[in-house]
């Protein structure tokens, strides 16, 4: 019931009265459209019969794509006025549709409302809890219900462009697109050596043998796949408004985990954190899904107590598996945890989100030192990991994912022939 | 907005018919309306729903207070004087309503259809009643007709308000 039911019966048995003290037939006039609507109002009165149902175009979208949304209203008894608003999270923009909106839903009719949604960034959401409110005719009744009919939709986090990804040091025995260091069945070629009972005539190389007057074979590298570990620190994230160090990491490990599912590699993906999560390598599309839901499911959960890598289960680290960590590089515990991985031999990289772009303007003295304090900090990091052989790429605002990546390639070429 | 401004011109007008009618008094309808056409406004302001009724009693007030002082003869005008209050009312529970929703247009023409058929039902029912009134004779049986009516509407207040209260 609205105030307005009342404040019309107050006016109106107001003005009866005062007709009936001043025996004005006037007032009597001036009472009976407050009172005829406030009396049909009440005869009229009913209860709406309102039902919703609630589809989406797509169950699955990458940030930044449209989306969908049909809601269907049925009205079993229906209103003069029906309000009805969609509610969306923050995370999803409105570009078509009017929400809220305000119809008239007669008796039996049902009514379809698409709205086009922008996703504007990663998750896991719900959408379709509708809100309906009804009005009759004279405004005098208002009832409010709620519609839960939320279907889910997963944004995923979009590719960022990446054409060559890092190429493990170590490969494992399953066929892959990787270039072995060892000997065996593939198209690259070796070395030459001499024929020995049992090869293939196919693999002979005959200039060679011209020219030494004997047999000699082709060699090639084989082709194997790799194990590849996504290692995404958790612990902590820098955040400014909508902007975190979780997005680009989360992007980066959604790109890398496709890339080397493509090069029919095992991929693992393990969040280390407040919450530790893992997945452990294997390979194929289904895998793909796995990592991304599981990315979706991903937050920083505050937490003082350390974790060091032994809680991760062993599975998930196999032997000789590039692991590449995805870090701020804000919390002790991810750094020594880096470490240790690298102690135990992993073949390590890190790829370094870096959060400075998400740090205020420092003023001040006092804000301009610790500045130069952080950076020193985060410098001193980074040559810790570089002094236990640890390559270090830098992501920002300033440098791609291919460009952080490259350097790393990079540092390992380099690595290589100082060691050679 | 509109809506709003709308309800107010409409309330201005009762009171103008109100004060300019008058042959005696005229200062104090005119004051009476304009409080309530006042307060009629701080309600609309501010969306103090609560308050805008009584910016309609007021404004009523006024027309009372102008048929209080005038002689016998009734006011051929009382229709219109219903109708437009009833249109102030009605335009300014509109304004008051606290909805972000945009309406289609369907629903905006049958609101303001509605309304219209309101003001239209109105005078052709308040003319009907002041020929009744003018024509009847009068006597006891009226009068108790007429209490009756008076505590029926009070009783349905009451009613209401119970109803609210749960």
């Amino acid at each position: 019931m609205t105030p307005k039911l009342g404040a019309y019966a107050g006016l109106a048995a107001l003005a009866l009265l005062a007709a009936l003290a001043t025996r004005r037939p006037e007032l009597v006039v001036v009472a009976a459209p407050f009172a005829l609507a406030a009396a049909t109002g009440l005869l009229l009165a009913r209860r709406p019969g309102l039902d919703a149902a609630v589809e989406l175009s797509a169950e699955r979208k990458l940030e930044g794509e449209e989306v969908d949304v049909r809601v269907a209203l049925f009205a079993a008894v229906g209103a003069e006025r029906v309000e009805v608003l969609l509610q969306l999270p923050r995370e999803l923009v409105m570009q078509d549709g009017k929400n809220p909106v305000q119809v008239r839903l007669a008796d039996g009719e049902r009514r379809e409302f698409t709205y086009r949604l922008r996703c504007e960034r990663w998750g896991a959401y719900r959408v379709g809890r509708v809100y309906v409110r009804t009005h009759d005719w004279f405004g005098l009744f208002r009832r409010e219900l709620v519609l839960d009919r939320r279907v889910p939709l997963k944004v995923y986090p979009s590719e960022e462009n990446v054409r060559n990804v890092l190429r493990p040091l170590e490969t494992q025995v399953f066929v892959g697109n990787h270039v072995a260091r060892q000997k065996g069945e593939g198209i690259e070629f070796a070395d030459l050596r001499p024929f020995v009972p049992g090869d293939r005539i196919r693999h002979v190389n005959w200039r060679a043998s011209a020219r030494r007057g004997e047999l000699w074979i082709n060699e090639h590298h084989a082709e194997r796949n790799a194990d590849v570990v996504i290692l995404l620190d958790s612990f902590a994230e820098a955040r400014r408004g909508d902007r975190s160090t979780l997005d680009p990491a989360l992007r980066a490990a959604g790109t890398l985990a496709a890339r080397y599912l493509r090069e029919k590699d095992r991929v693992g993906f393990v969040t280390f954190g407040g919450i530790l999560n893992w997945l452990l390598p294997t390979t194929g599309a289904v895998q793909l899904y796995r990592i991304v839901d599981a990315m979706l499911d991903t937050q920083i959960v505050l937490s003082y107590a350390w974790r060091d890598i032994s809680t991760v289960p062993r599975r998930t680290l196999p032997p000789q598996a590039l692991v590449l960590a995805l870090t701020p590089l804000i919390d002790d515990r991810s750094e020594a945890a880096l470490l240790d991985l690298r102690g135990r031999g992993f073949d390590l990289v890190v790829i370094e989100i870096s959060p400075l772009s998400l740090l205020p303007e420092p003023s001040g003295e006092a804000g301009e030192l610790a500045d130069r304090l952080l950076r020193l900090h985060r410098e001193a990091v980074r040559g810790r990991f570089e002094r236990a052989g640890i390559p270090v790429a830098v992501w920002g605002d300033e440098t791609s994912l291919a460009a952080a990546l490259e350097e790393v390639s990079a540092y390992r070429r380099r690595a290589r022939a100082a060691s050679a | 907005m509109t809506t709003a401004a709308a309800a107010l011109i409409a309330a201005a007008a009762v009171v103008a018919y109100s004060d300019l009618s008058s042959e005696r008094l005229p200062a104090v309808i005119g004051s009476v309306g304009g409080a309530g056409g006042a307060l009629m406004a701080f309600a609309l302001a501010t969306r103090w729903r609560s308050v805008f009724p009584f910016g309609l009693v007021l404004v009523g007030a006024s027309y009372g207070g102008f048929l209080g002082v005038r002689n016998g003869a009734v006011d051929e005008w009382a229709p219109a004087v219903a109708a437009a209050l009833f249109v102030a009312a009605e335009l300014g529970f509109w304004s008051l309503e606290r909805s972000p929703s945009r309406s289609e247009v369907v629903v905006l023409l049958r609101r303001i259809a509605g309304i219209a058929a309101g003001a239209i039902v109105t005078a052709l029912v308040g003319s009907l009643v002041l020929v009744v009134a003018t024509g009847a004779s009068g006597g006891v049986g009226l009068e108790a007709a007429g209490v009756a009516a008076a505590v029926l509407a009070v009783a349905a207040i009451a009613s209401l308000a119970s109803r609210a209260s749960v």
